[in-house]
């Protein structure tokens, strides 16, 4: 049962995290002031400008601009940055490392890996004598692994200072109807719901086993509980359908476009714009 | 008084197998509070999802101010606007209904669907949020409330949408006392100020201190019989038969024993 353990613990840690980033949502900090619609706008801005450039100073500027905004939106840094290199090493400098060979990359060898005998020529392609890491490579790699980095940076800077449902609601900026957002939102919400269902299930469950049991019951057991879950849902989402009809639901949502924008939005809006657009013509 | 909600010879039952309702024949009047009371299983949601429309019965008719309410007339945009703002229902379990992102998103829902613009509902929130208690809450998610707060959260969404005619499924079920004590005190106001006010429970104490109209359910899902609250509250062989009170064990200083024992109506040593 060790696998159900974990997925379990899993579920719960997931859930923790939620809590997590309610808490920081709610800090006294520079983007948690902000309205939602302008931090969306930013970060698509952000994302946009992430991948036009193509030179290596620009995004270390973004990367340290960005490393500001989460110090001034008081976000703790290791845990913050801990998730951002994760996923910069493994989706970036992992998958663009093979692209640092001169086999993909043409450029100056700085660093020689291997040498054969003689270069060899299959269809389109071609491995040289001599195998290295090269400049260009390099910088290639570099520029890659930036915009990975500079790219969860940006949508960590904005999920650690928004809740989740703000953040949802703010895509009305961008004309998104009303019913696809209150679907997100729902499914968001009974993820969570469900999950704290489904951990109380498998602790009943764990607490009536007793002694060694065979992989069969076990499979018996796991399949007979996602069944009941699934039936579960089922209720959970007819009762909620009727709770929607009973306030007034017609089959079109009308959701609330949250305050307006402030004087600070607006001037936040400006600084983070004139940034953006320093960085494009560097 | 006029009647706001009439029930005739109303039956329903589950997947056309498990009954739910048989028979029922129950008329309120505006203004009036009423208890529906009846043990687990004997139909009291049930009776007050029909009672709000959000099921209808298989045999009989549900007359909402004398006209026969139908799937087909709350097909009527204009019709069920007016049935929706007028007849509030808060469920049992109010994860159920509590579907929208924050607290404030809660309330503005039913105000919104109504077609309130952004302003009037703005300033009906504030007013629920302050008549519930709940201005600190305004901005939390839903899923992230205690039970008690989620009730009040629940009950004021509803009232949000200023209904005339409330329908409560066991709204103390699970409460602590400071949260039982708010609600009671809140339903003797709605009650104060002309609401029509229907709750289903078991819960006896409730009732007692309310002192409504009572209606009984029997486990074979018939209305047993309905009366002012003494009258049936009286009735020990009425409570009995619908398994509402029973014999059960408890302490006496040292001396633990069992007889009929209804915690506060009576607490009968003759047997």
């Amino acid at each position: 049962m060790t696998f159900i353990d974990t997925s379990i613990t899993k579920i719960a840690e997931i859930v923790k995290t939620n809590y997590v980033q309610w808490e920081t949502a709610r800090k006294n900090g520079l983007f948690q002031k902000l309205d939602p619609r302008l931090k969306a706008v930013f970060m698509l801005g952000c994302v946009a400008v992430i991948s036009v450039k193509k030179e290596l100073p620009a995004e270390l500027a973004i990367s340290g601009f960005i490393f500001i905004l989460i110090l001034l939106s008081r976000l703790n840094l290791i845990r913050i940055y801990k998730r951002i290199l994760f996923f910069g090493f493994f989706f970036g400098f992992l998958i663009a490392l093979p692209s640092a060979l001169n086999v993909i990359t043409q450029g100056d060898i700085i660093f020689r890996v291997a040498a054969l005998s003689r270069p060899y020529h299959f269809w389109i392609y071609t491995i040289p004598a001599e195998i290295g890491i090269t400049r260009e490579g390099c910088y290639g790699v570099g520029i890659l692994s930036l915009r990975v980095v500079n790219s969860v940076s940006v949508v960590l800077l904005i999920l650690n200072t928004t809740h989740f449902f703000e953040l949802v609601r703010s895509f009305k900026i961008l004309r998104i109807p009303d019913t696809f957002l209150m679907i997100i939102i729902l499914t968001y919400k009974y993820v969570f719901i469900l999950s704290k269902t489904i951990e109380d299930i498998y602790l009943a469950m764990k607490s009536r086993l007793v002694g060694s049991i065979r992989n069969s019951e076990i499979r018996e057991i796991v399949s007979g509980r996602i069944f009941y879950v699934f039936k579960l849902s089922r209720m959970r989402y007819e009762e909620t359908y009727k709770a929607m009809l009973a306030r007034g639901f017609t089959g079109e949502i009308s959701l609330n476009a949250g305050r307006g924008f402030a004087g600070r939005d607006i001037v936040a809006g400006i600084a983070l714009a004139g940034v953006l657009i320093i960085i494009i013509i560097l | 008084m006029k009647n706001i909600i009439e029930l005739k010879n109303v039956s329903y039952s589950y997947y056309d197998i498990v009954p739910a309702l048989s028979g029922i024949d129950l008329a309120i009047s505006e203004g009036e509070t009423l208890a529906v009371i009846g043990s687990n299983g004997s139909g009291k949601s049930t009776l007050l999802q029909i009672m709000s429309a959000l099921i209808h019965p298989q045999s009989g008719s549900l007359y909402y101010r004398g006209e026969r309410v139908t799937e087909k007339k709350l097909r009527e945009r204009q019709y069920q606007r007016m049935f929706r703002s007028s007849v509030g229902y808060i469920f049992q379990n109010s994860d159920v209904q509590l579907f929208c992102p924050t607290v404030y998103d809660e309330i503005a829902f039913g105000p919104l669907q109504l077609g309130l613009d952004e302003s009037s509902t703005a300033a009906r929130v504030s007013d629920i949020l302050a008549l519930m208690n709940i201005e600190y809450l305004a901005e939390r998610p839903t899923h992230m409330l205690s039970g008690g707060e989620k009730k009040r959260v629940a009950i004021g969404s509803v009232l949000a949408m200023n209904p005339e005619l409330l329908l409560l499924d066991e709204p103390m079920s699970g409460l602590d006392p400071k949260t039982v004590s708010f609600l009671t005190d809140l339903i003797f106001s709605l009650a104060e100020s002309d609401k029509t006010i229907v709750i289903a429970t078991h819960d006896l104490e409730l009732v007692d201190h309310l002192q409504p109209r009572i209606a009984v359910l029997s486990e074979d899902h018939r209305l047993e019989k309905t009366g002012a609250a003494p009258e049936i509250l009286g009735d020990k062989e009425l409570l009995i038969r619908v398994n509402l009170i029973h014999e059960h064990k408890h302490r006496h200083g040292k001396r633990v024993h069992s007889h009929l024992h209804s915690h506060f109506l009576f607490h009968d040593h003759k047997r």
